[in-house]
């Protein structure tokens, strides 16, 4: 596990750009931000913005094109490669020929994890923490989209990850259960410590869960404004029906409309 | 319409099956045609049991090219399908070729391939080959390509190897289309074995075929034509069986 002093994340003025048949087109760019291990950071932004990219590059899914960034104080090759981070994507991406139990161990099954001699969650555990004791043997196609979602929960925590990367995924999900999924995430985030880094383009879900929200604008994608939340949430706790929760609700959309010009 | 669905699954389609058998009992005796012509249904019932030796003798061997030519066509076609997943060079220069091999009627190869394997099986087995070959390769390719990109990605963060993201994603994920193509192979393959019979062989149910049909032996003919038949569909039978217990998560 991450030691509290360490920096989870640190983007020097990270840029992705694409060659398309009209040139170059800018993703985002000039993207600066750091976060401490173990916080929960959430990035919004409306659809084009680059959020999902930069969660990409944080993944090591794909390579930067100007910048530099560091994810665990270390190159983030080398920490896909020792699998310190782990990917939630927006369809759970289970593989509807494995059982739950399956899908959930399948990070243990590849990737030499076992050459990497590190220490695992045992899936039974992450499956009960999901909240999902009693539907082990059950395939993918008998399970809920919440279900299918919190399957793929345990499967990225089975790894004892240092980072989790979550690329919207409560977005195609109704929203009480959306709310429901937000409640057992903040409480698995509080339980196991791990540095969390959120996309959304939810503002609700965005207030609900960051302790650091991470405005992003699209045309060119950047970062409008980083929110610390700190201040207004004991223990990055709060009530949907406050006033408070409603004050950073209209603080994010305020951020988020200035931003794009007042639209 | 409940008691119905119960039994649909069954007895639906031998309600339909013999159906025709009466409207095909109907028409002979209603027309009286000739025995040599075409035969009623229950003259060939007798046939079949009359000639079931000769019957048994004949199709056993079609089977046996029938089922080797199977084998042999399907497991070319999968190593085939798994190279030109792996490399587009092989991809690009083979898929054409095999395209147009494709085209060559079944009933113009099979002459070429008895002047090179003679009149034994073997050159029936190699028709039945060719005949599997190419339904096979095609949804094969379809089939190992069929991932999605976020399982892709889930194997990069993963950090699977090429290996691992062939036989964990690549192979389960093709199974459906592998078993879409293999029912049409399992009865395309017994059609290649009879063709090849026909032009060429000393025994097996396509020679059955040709020596009962120029001797008017005609319930005897129909005795082939359905027992060749059969065998297609018990192959059909079996392959669908195996389908069931590989692809048991499929969500129906």
């Amino acid at each position: 596990m991450s030691k509290l002093t360490e920096t989870a994340i640190d983007l020097r003025d990270v840029g992705v750009s694409f060659q398309s048949v009209r040139g170059e087109v800018h993703a985002f760019s000039g993207v600066s931000f750091k976060a401490a291990a173990g916080r929960f950071v959430v990035l919004i932004g409306p659809s084009g913005c680059g959020k999902s990219t930069l969660l990409r590059v944080i993944a090591d899914l794909l390579p930067p094109s100007t910048g530099e960034l560091a994810v665990c104080d270390d190159n983030p090759a080398q920490v896909r490669r020792e699998r310190r981070t782990s990917f939630v994507f927006q369809d759970a991406t289970l593989l509807p020929w494995r059982t739950v139990t399956q899908n959930v161990r399948l990070p243990l099954e590849v990737g030499r994890w076992k050459r990497l001699g590190r220490q695992s969650n045992t899936p039974e555990e992450m499956i009960s923490l999901v909240g999902l004791a009693g539907r082990e043997k059950a395939y993918p196609h008998e399970l809920s989209g919440g279900q299918r979602q919190r399957v793929s929960i345990a499967r990225a925590l089975v790894t004892k990850p240092d980072v989790l990367l979550m690329d919207e995924p409560f977005g195609a999900l109704d929203e009480i259960t959306r709310d429901h999924l937000n409640d057992v995430l903040l409480r698995i985030w509080r339980e196991l410590k791990t540095t969390i880094v959120f996309v959304t383009h939810s503002l609700a879900e965005a207030a609900f869960l960051g302790q650091t929200v991470a405005v992003m604008a699209a045309n060119p994608g950047r970062f409008a404004d980083v929110v610390d939340l700190d201040g207004r949430k004991a223990n990055n706790e709060i009530d949907r029906s406050s006033k408070a929760f409603f004050d950073i609700t209209s603080q994010l959309r305020n951020i988020l409309s200035h931003a794009s010009g007042g639209h | 319409m409940a008691t119905l669905d119960k039994h649909s699954g069954w007895v639906l389609p031998l309600f339909g099956i013999l159906s025709i058998l009466a409207l095909w009992a109907g028409l002979i005796y209603g027309f009286g045609v000739q025995r040599f012509v075409a035969p009623s249904p229950a003259g060939v019932a007798s046939a079949i049991w009359e000639n079931r030796t000769l019957l048994w003798n004949n199709i056993s061997v079609t089977a046996g090219e029938a089922i080797a030519g199977f084998f042999l066509g399907n497991a070319i076609a999968i190593v085939l399908a798994t190279i030109f997943v792996h490399s587009q060079l092989v991809n690009r220069m083979y898929f054409p070729v095999v395209v147009i091999f494709h085209t060559i009627p079944i009933v113009a190869l099979s002459p070429v391939l008895i002047l090179i394997f003679g009149l034994s099986p073997l050159s029936k087995v190699m028709v039945a080959a060719i005949i599997c070959l190419f339904p096979t390769l095609v949804n094969m390719v379809r089939g190992l390509q069929s991932t999605t990109l976020s399982e892709l990605e889930l194997m990069s963060i993963l950090s699977a190897s090429k290996a691992e993201v062939f036989f964990k994603l690549r192979v389960p994920k093709s199974l459906p289309f592998l078993f879409a193509a293999l029912k049409i192979a399992c009865t395309t393959s017994v059609i290649g074995a009879i063709v090849s019979e026909w032009i060429g062989a000393e025994r097996g149910i396509g020679m059955l075929i040709i020596q009962s049909t120029f001797e008017y032996r005609t319930e005897l003919l129909y005795a082939s034509i359905a027992t060749s038949s059969a065998l297609a569909l018990c192959l059909f039978g079996i392959v669908s069986l195996i389908e069931r217990f590989a692809i048991r998560w499929r969500t129906g």
